[in-house]
């Protein structure tokens, strides 16, 4: 049943219309607001999600102020008296707005799809990924199997709970990820026990490490800086404390660290893990339940440092 | 076909012999709830309070995750423990709170809208719930076996949780295993008798279209549990075997794949989102237009939404994996899939807010719930889409703005309409009223509760906070700390309610068949209703469910019914 | 319930029995996802290893299965034929045939459990030896529980006032027993067939 045409009422429309201006102007305005909700931007993928971010807010917080709107007016202005049981005019239905509200919502989420899909593609962010034999990944430990890592890729090893980056051209290994200003990387992202994230929110990417898999893995970094690397897929005790800094240097920086790493002797990396689990042996009795041994810090040239002021 | 179509008596006499077969009822004592009851408003009850049971331990143990959270460093409690804590708190909080009440409100609900006098298995159904105590307390008792509980996180992703640093066959981890298994076991049970007992129970009259919502969005819901959950079930055997006899299905030592798990375990999981909130819509499309004095606005849409929900959500689940290792053909499909969901969901919003337009408003506790729910739904719905969004994903999967989009999902629509729907027919099932004071402060502390705890979840994630984590960089405190602050509000706004179920239960004033003059095959029964409904006088449904102003009765013969109840509440 | 007297409430509980086809149907449908999740499990696996066959292993030996899938898909013919006899109240052949349709269903676990037994990999060998064995021996276990419904069915039909509630038991048995041979015709397919 449609209810009976109603007499278009002018003031109304004129007031719905002024309404629905002063919405979409809030909802640009937190559209706007909302690149300040993010850390820096340090990566060319930053902007682009920044960006898709803020279209979808705008649309997002149109979409619930028109809601929250009607049910302010509905509860302000439709309630029944006191005392009042009786019954309000039955509609049933109204097809016609029954398809606008199909229609509307629909070609909105596909708008943001679309938009989507093609940050996707102008971010190419992921390479193919080969299945490796986990036996594979540590007989790597110490050496660097260069042969089978494609030109300017720094591998990646996670561990539990532990990063270990490898610059297999200068010969380099440290717990602390150097890299050259404006230049695309690609990681090789391996795992030796189980899943970890790899996830740089200054440079709004992430990726799982899936042992049994080497996964390619590229970005370009855009700002110069310190930014925090944090484990994000859950890998048991010590995962909140895997962590590990990223250093975003000018090209000659980049090289003049590769040079005077490739000089130090190999020394025992950053595992805060480790730390931890000596701390906790020499409690009596053991705190807590029973854990996982953390594997022993990586050998590297150059630990570096993740307690230094970070900038994201 | 049962019930067997059964012609209201209409005459005089026979009018007055009704009554009495209501009275022949056995004694109702408050015994029969300890009890193996076939009884589905027995059950109900049973699945109720003990999922309310289980829900002040998952919110203590909320307490706890919120008191360590509260500071950056891991100081409250050792990080094996804040492991285990949150692990244990996301799997009792859905495998025994909300998927237990959801199938209370079931077995209160569905027999009774549809006037079967039971489930179609009744001993099938206590069977269910008894299962439920069972992999209850061994879920507790995990969290004391050696090497404490489950820490793998709900979703149990291996290789962590087949670690097992200990090494014993009874492990925290196996006994998780176990006890979700069982839980599956309960749940197919449990869906083979609601799906039955919908298609095969409904009154004469009630074709499909005349069938009340909440119906439809349970057969909408319990349709997933069957196909969803033998999925999970079959993962979980595989990870069960790994775990214990070493074999490699997810072990990449021996050519398994960790990532195939994860598959199988969120081709459950996700539907089990929408097994969650479809009942919710059903209490939403009940409630608002009994408040508002208005038909629910286009009926046939939403039922018919219920099942392109279904249909979504079951091809969807890729979501939960953008960054663990899949292909970017398969992002962007599941992207498109899961962003058209918005479709069908909106069309149910919008069909409430068109009931609530122009109504008559009744701004009772229930009412608060629902309008409170309902806007709480839609922010999280639109954070659901932007997780949809494969480059907004990477940035925020596994961080607290994930963590904030559920819980304002779960917490702030489904339990808030889970309340409502508690206070709604809370009369009809204890005969008593609860009180309007105590609903409404509880809705209060809810409210402000639920948004002050998980708002500052969704910057955090923004800024990069991961969740699962015991200890966080100094930067996130600021938001942590209102977190905290608002999840204690949370755990002060429950004490309202039970407060207000335990006295009014007790000692609550009398409720009549209707208290709230709502339309519906469940106010044409006395409160509380006898053992077997309607038993055999079942009435013949003539038209659509909330013809509220329409004028139009429901059932045949609805005004002698009514005069009836009523006749009857003024005798006793 | 075509009276108004009160049904006795104990009673009703059996008013209901028309209901247990429905729930056993929609179980029989939820169960064959548990099977989709084993297949579509086998088959991912396979399509992305390295090494399928554990060393040592050259493949599976297909006759004797096959020989095997023989039996087994026929006994679903048989079991037609006893629920035939049955619809025409011909107990004795009912029996008849309804007792082969369990011996060749027990044939096939026997010739199962001799391949088992010859096999030269074991579950904890690799992905293989997992899914091989997780596959066959939940199928048999299937076929296992079938036999023993046949059993019960039996039993009853010798009890006086035998399916007198109807017979829906042999019926949803016979349903139970179609299921579980269609899973294997997959199976089969799956394991043996498909070895390239
Ligand atoms: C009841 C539970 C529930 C419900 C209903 C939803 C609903 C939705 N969820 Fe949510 N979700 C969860 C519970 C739920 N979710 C849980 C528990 C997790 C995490 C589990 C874990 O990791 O532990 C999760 C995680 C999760 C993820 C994974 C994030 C990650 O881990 O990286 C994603 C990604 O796509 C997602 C998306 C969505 C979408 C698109 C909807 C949609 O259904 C929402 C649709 C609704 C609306 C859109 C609002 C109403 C519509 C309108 C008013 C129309 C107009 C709207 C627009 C034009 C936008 N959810
Ligand atoms: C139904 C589902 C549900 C519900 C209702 C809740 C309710 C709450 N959750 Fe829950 N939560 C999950 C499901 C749910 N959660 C899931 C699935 C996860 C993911 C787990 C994972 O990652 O694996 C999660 C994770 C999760 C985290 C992230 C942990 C992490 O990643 O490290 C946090 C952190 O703040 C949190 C907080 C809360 C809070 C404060 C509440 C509050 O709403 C609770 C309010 C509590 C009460 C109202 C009761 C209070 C009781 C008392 C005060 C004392 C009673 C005392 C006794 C008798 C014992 N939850
Ligand atoms: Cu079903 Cu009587
Ligand atoms: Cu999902």
């Amino acid at each position: 049943m449609t209810p009976s045409p109603s007499p278009i009422n002018r003031p109304a429309v004129v007031a719905v219309s002024l309404w629905v201006g002063l919405l979409i102007g809030i909802s640009r305005w937190v559209g706007l607001q909302s690149y300040h909700w993010f850390p820096v931007q340090a990566s060319n993928a930053a902007p682009l999600v920044d960006g898709l971010f803020s279209f979808e807010t705008t649309i997002g917080t149109f979409v619930f102020l028109a809601v929250a709107s009607v049910m302010a007016w509905v509860i302000l202005r439709h309630r029944a008296e006191k005392y009042d049981a009786s019954d309000a005019e039955p509609i049933e239905g109204n097809t016609k707005l029954e398809i606008i509200w199909t229609a509307i919502p629909f070609v909105l989420v596909m708008a943001i799809a679309v938009y989507a899909m093609k940050v996707n593609t102008s971010l190419g962010v992921l390479g193919p990924m080969e299945h490796i034999h986990l036996a594979d990944a540590r007989e790597q430990q110490g050496g660097y199997p260069g042969d089978r890592l494609p030109a300017e890729s720094i591998e990646v090893v996670a561990r539990q709970w532990s990063w270990e980056f490898r610059y297999p051209e200068a010969g380099v290994s440290s717990t602390e990820l150097h890299l050259p200003l404006d230049q695309p990387v690609t990681f090789r992202l391996v795992s030796e026990d189980v899943l970890h994230g790899f996830y740089i929110p200054a440079f709004r990417l992430k990726q799982d490490v899936i042992p049994g898999r080497a996964i390619n893995f590229n970005l370009t970094p855009t700002r110069i800086g310190r930014y925090r690397l944090r484990d994000s897929q859950f890998s048991g005790t010590w995962f909140a404390a895997n962590q590990a800094d990223v250093v975003v240097d000018s090209q000659d920086d980049y090289q003049a660290w590769l040079k005077q790493a490739a000089a130090l002797p190999l020394q025992a990396g950053i595992s805060d893990a480790v730390v931890e689990y000596q701390q906790r042996l020499q409690q009596t009795p053991t705190p807590g339940w029973a854990t996982v041994k953390p594997a022993p810090p990586p050998q590297v040239n150059v630990p570096g440092s993740n307690a230094l002021p970070h900038d994201a | 076909m049962c019930p067997d179509p059964m012609p209201f008596p209409t005459t005089p006499e026979a009018m007055t012999t009704t009554p009495s077969l209501h009275q022949d009822q056995p004694p109702l004592s408050w015994t029969r709830y300890f009890g193996f009851s076939t009884d589905a408003k027995v059950i109900g009850i049973q699945y109720i309070v003990l999922a309310f049971f289980f829900f002040l331990i998952g919110g203590f143990l909320a307490m706890i995750i919120r008191g360590e959270l509260i500071t950056p460093p891991a100081d409250l409690v050792d990080r094996t423990v804040y492991n285990g804590l949150y692990t244990m708190h996301g799997t009792i909080m859905l495998f025994l709170f909300i998927f237990p009440v959801l199938n209370g409100l079931n077995n209160l609900l569905i027999p009774t809208m549809i006037g079967a006098p039971d489930m179609a298995f009744p001993r099938l159904n206590t069977a269910a719930f008894w299962l439920v105590p069972v992999f209850g307390l061994l879920l507790i008792a995990s969290f004391f076996v050696p090497g404490g509980p489950a820490y793998s996180g709900w979703w149990s992703y291996p290789p962590v949780s087949i670690q097992n640093p200990l090494g014993n066959l009874i492990s925290g981890q196996s006994l998780w295993l176990l006890a979700v298994a069982l839980s599956g076991v309960s749940s197919i049970m449990g869906a083979i008798n609601f799906v039955t007992t919908i298609l095969r129970m409904r009154a004469p009259g009630m074709t499909l279209f005349r069938m009340p919502v909440f119906c439809w969005t349970a057969l909408a819901a319990q349709s997933l549990q069957l196909i969803g959950l033998p999925a999970l079930t079959g993962g979980a055997v595989m990870l069960l075997f790994d775990l214990t006899v070493g074999t490699s299905f997810y072990r990449p030592e021996g050519g398994g794949d960790p990532v195939l798990y994860q598959h199988f375990f969120w081709f459950y999981s996700h539907p089990a989102v929408y097994v969650i909130i479809l009942p919710v819509f059903g209490v939403f499309s009940e409630l608002f237009p009994v408040y508002s004095r208005k038909p629910l606005f286009g009926y046939v849409y939403v039922c018919l939404a219920s099942f392109i929900i279904v249909g979504l959500g079951l091809i969807v689940w890729v979501h939960h994996m953008f960054p663990s290792g899949v292909t970017m053909w398969m992002r962007n499909l599941f992207m498109f899939t899961t962003m058209l969901i918005a479709v069908p969901t909106g069309v149910k919003v919008f069909a409430w807010l068109g009931t609530i337009w122009r109504g008559k408003l009744q701004l009772t506790t229930p009412m608060l719930f629902c309008l409170g729910g309902l806007i709480n739904f839609v922010f999280s719905g639109i954070t659901g889409i932007m997780l949809a969004t494969v480059p907004i994903d990477i940035h925020v999967s596994n961080t607290y703005f994930v963590v904030g989009h559920f819980h304002y999902v779960i917490y702030g629509a489904a339990v808030m309409g889970i309340f409502a729907a508690i206070y709604h027919w809370f009369p009809k099932f204890t005969g008593r009223m609860p009180y309007e004071g105590l609903g409404k402060l509880h809705f209060v502390l809810t409210f402000i509760g639920a948004n002050l705890n998980f708002l500052p979840m969704h910057p955090l994630g923004l800024m990069g906070m991961p969740r699962r984590v015991s200890s966080y960089d100094p930067e996130f405190a600021f938001w942590n700390v209102l977190a905290s602050l608002g999840a204690f509000l949370l755990g002060v706004s429950i004490i309202p309610f039970l407060l207000n179920m335990i006295s009014s239960w007790a000692r609550g004033p009398k409720a009549t068949h209707n208290p709230w003059n709502a339309i519906g095959l469940e106010w044409l029964l006395p409160s509380p209703p006898p053992v077997e409904n309607f038993e055999e006088h079942v009435p013949t449904v003539i038209s659509r469910p909330y013809g509220y102003g329409t004028g139009l009765p429901l059932v045949e013969h609805q005004a002698e019914i009514e005069r009836q109840l009523t006749l009857q509440e003024a005798s006793a | 319930m075509t009276t108004t007297t009160p049904q006795p409430l104990a009673e009703h509980g059996e008013a209901h029995g028309g209901h247990n086809m429905t729930g056993f149907i929609i179980f029989l449908c939820s169960e064959s996802v548990i099977f989709l999740a084993f297949f579509s499990g086998y088959a991912l696996l396979k399509l992305s290893a390295l090494n399928w066959l554990p060393a040592g292993v050259e493949g599976l030996e297909w006759r004797t299965p096959l020989l095997n899938t023989v039996v087994l898909v026929s006994s679903s013919g048989t079991i037609v034929l006893a629920e035939h006899f049955k619809a025409k109240d011909k107990l004795w052949l009912f029996r008849g045939f309804w007792l082969l349709t369990m011996a060749m269903g027990s044939y096939f676990l026997y010739g199962q459990a001799v391949e088992w037994g010859g096999l030269q990999f074991g579950f904890t060998s690799g992905t293989f030896g997992g899914t091989f064995y997780l596959l066959t021996g939940f199928h048999g276990l299937h076929v296992a529980t079938g036999i023993l419904l046949m059993g019960l069915m039996l039993v009853k039909s010798f009890l006086p006032g035998n399916y007198v509630g109807g017979e829906q038991g042999v019926q949803a048995t016979s349903l139970f027993w179609h299921f579980v041979d269609v899973i294997w015709i997959v199976l089969f397919l799956l394991i043996y067939v498909w070895q390239g």
